[in-house]
């Protein structure tokens, strides 16, 4: 257990008689960084809503670094960020951190220095003072990034982080994901972004109608002839089994 | 402890910012001066007797805005967090759900607490300016106990929330609130003038909703029949305390329960 992140064992989530999330098996080691791919509907969101402690599994168990997620101290070391987030349009970027801030229970010092940082790594200094409300939904995006990595998480959850990023901001949201992943964080996302899915995972996790049916390296699905992995992605969907 | 006092600060800091940066919180005070301060310096006839009924109707609407302010607030700590998703990064910090309501809920109370403040301030002053009695104790009373019906209300409000629609919640509250407090103490009457299924009702409405009216002292202040004694205030702020209790409690479970 010490190596991993997070364990999901034999995890479902039904919605009255619906498996939203069906047997699901997963993991995520230290350092790791994991793309959850699927299909709308196929149960991403859900997991990682159990994930974060937002949802209860039906059956099964899930641990967070040794721990419930649905304890609020375990969930201390992550950052989430959301796929669509309006976040408080009546603050600045700055009051948002400083008030994520204090709910992380971080001293007001180190949120202003930490915020200094993250401004500038999310490239909204200039925007720092202007309202939410008049935020784009690429900025209120990177406003989310921000705020997932307010308190230096040691695991990264994105739900579909690449959405609403123009193709400059993409680049740059990749490299600081990349360089998150050389500092030894963890990093798990879902996304249809397969392009950018296969240029930072070490592995991906596909799920299909509630089940994972393909868990391993990127490299394994594409071939390692760097084949291409959106028609892969298709042909796992297609045959619906584990690859 | 003290990272628990910190998210507690930072949610109420949050409410209150909220609160402040929204346009209709100045409307509301722009409207109470435009309405109390003509009734409470109007001197109808010459007759001074008279202003005491318009004191009354002046500080009757102040209970007026008072409830609308709660239900206002109350009903949008949480609606707002679910319409515009940010419950969800909310929850996935280290907080738990019991301290996101409370500390939702403080925020809330303190800013209907600080809008009554100002009501109170404008209505003392403007008996001040007409030279009329002044009864300290009687005035803090009044102001707890009014204070205390802000509370009820929030938390009522805000109770309403998870389980209703926003302006379901806020209807229901704005018709049974006022009902109880003009009606409520004369409940026992109508259960005898009614049979089987209605006594019932009106007897289980009778113990189960909070009875408002125990916390209006307006007549006692404005026709100055003086203070109540120290036991039946603490008495009724000890019923407001326990209803606020239970209703946060409530909250809790609900919000709990509710699927996000």
């Amino acid at each position: 257990m010490d190596d991993k992140v997070f364990e999901i064992n034999s995890v479902s989530r039904l919605f009255g008689h619906v498996a939203v999330v069906d047997d699901l098996t997963l993991a995520l080691g230290k350092g790791e960084v994991v793309g959850f791919l699927g299909t709308n509907g196929a149960g991403k969101t859900t997991t990682i809503k159990m994930l974060i402690g937002l949802l209860r599994p039906t059956s099964g168990t899930i641990r967070l670094f040794g721990g419930d997620p649905l304890d609020a101290s375990t969930r201390r070391r992550i950052g989430y960020m959301p796929e669509i987030a309006y976040y408080y349009p009546f603050l600045n970027v700055r009051e948002l951190l400083a008030f994520y801030g204090g709910i992380c229970g971080m001293e007001k010092k180190l949120v202003r220095s930490r915020t200094d940082e993250l401004l500038e790594e999310v490239g909204l200094v200039d925007a720092a003072k202007r309202p939410l409300k008049e935020y784009s939904k690429g900025m209120l995006q990177r406003a989310g990034i921000a705020q997932a990595l307010l308190s230096d998480p040691d695991l990264l959850i994105l739900d579909e982080p690449f959405t609403g990023l123009d193709p400059l901001a993409r680049i740059h949201f990749r490299n600081l994901l990349k360089k998150l992943r050389d500092k030894g964080k963890s990093i798990f996302f879902s996304s249809h972004e397969l392009g950018e899915t296969e240029l930072l995972c070490d592995n991906i996790a596909i799920m299909k109608k509630g089940r994972c049916i393909y868990q391993g390296p990127v490299k394994r699905l594409a071939g390692d002839g760097g084949g291409n992995l959106e028609r892969l992605f298709l042909d796992v969907l297609e045959k619906g089994g584990a690859a | 402890m003290k990272c628990v006092l910190r998210r507690i600060g930072a949610l109420v800091k949050l409410s209150l910012l909220e609160l402040w940066r929204r346009n209709d919180m100045f409307a509301l005070l722009v409207l109470a001066l435009v309405l109390l301060v003509p009734l409470s310096l109007a001197k109808p006839f010459g007759a001074v007797g008279a202003t005491r009924y318009f004191d009354e109707a002046a500080l009757l609407l102040v209970w007026g805005y008072s409830l609308f302010i709660s239900l206002g607030i109350g009903g949008r700590l949480f609606t707002s967090e679910f319409s515009n998703r940010t419950i969800y990064p909310l929850l996935a910090k280290p907080v738990s759900r019991g301290e996101l309501i409370l500390g939702k809920y403080l925020g809330a109370v303190v800013a209907g607490w600080s809008a009554l403040l100002f009501f109170y301030a404008l209505w003392v002053a403007s008996a001040a300016l007409r030279g009329g009695d002044w009864q300290p104790l009687c005035f803090f009373q009044a102001f707890v106990l009014h204070a205390l019906f802000v509370a009820l209300a929030t938390a009522a409000a805000l109770c309403g929330s998870f389980v209703l629609t926003p302006s379901a919640s806020t209807t229901l509250l704005a018709v049974l609130l006022p009902a109880m407090f003009f009606f409520g103490r004369r409940l026992p009457e109508y259960a005898q003038n009614v049979s089987g299924i209605a006594r019932v009702l009106v007897s289980v409405s009778y113990w189960t909703f909070p009875h408002v009216e125990f916390f209006d002292m307006r007549q006692r202040l404005v026709h100055g029949w003086g203070n109540v004694d120290a036991w039946v205030f603490l008495a009724v702020v000890g019923y407001g305390t326990a209803y606020v209790v239970a209703l946060l409690a409530l909250a809790h479970v609900l919000f709990k329960r509710k699927r996000l």
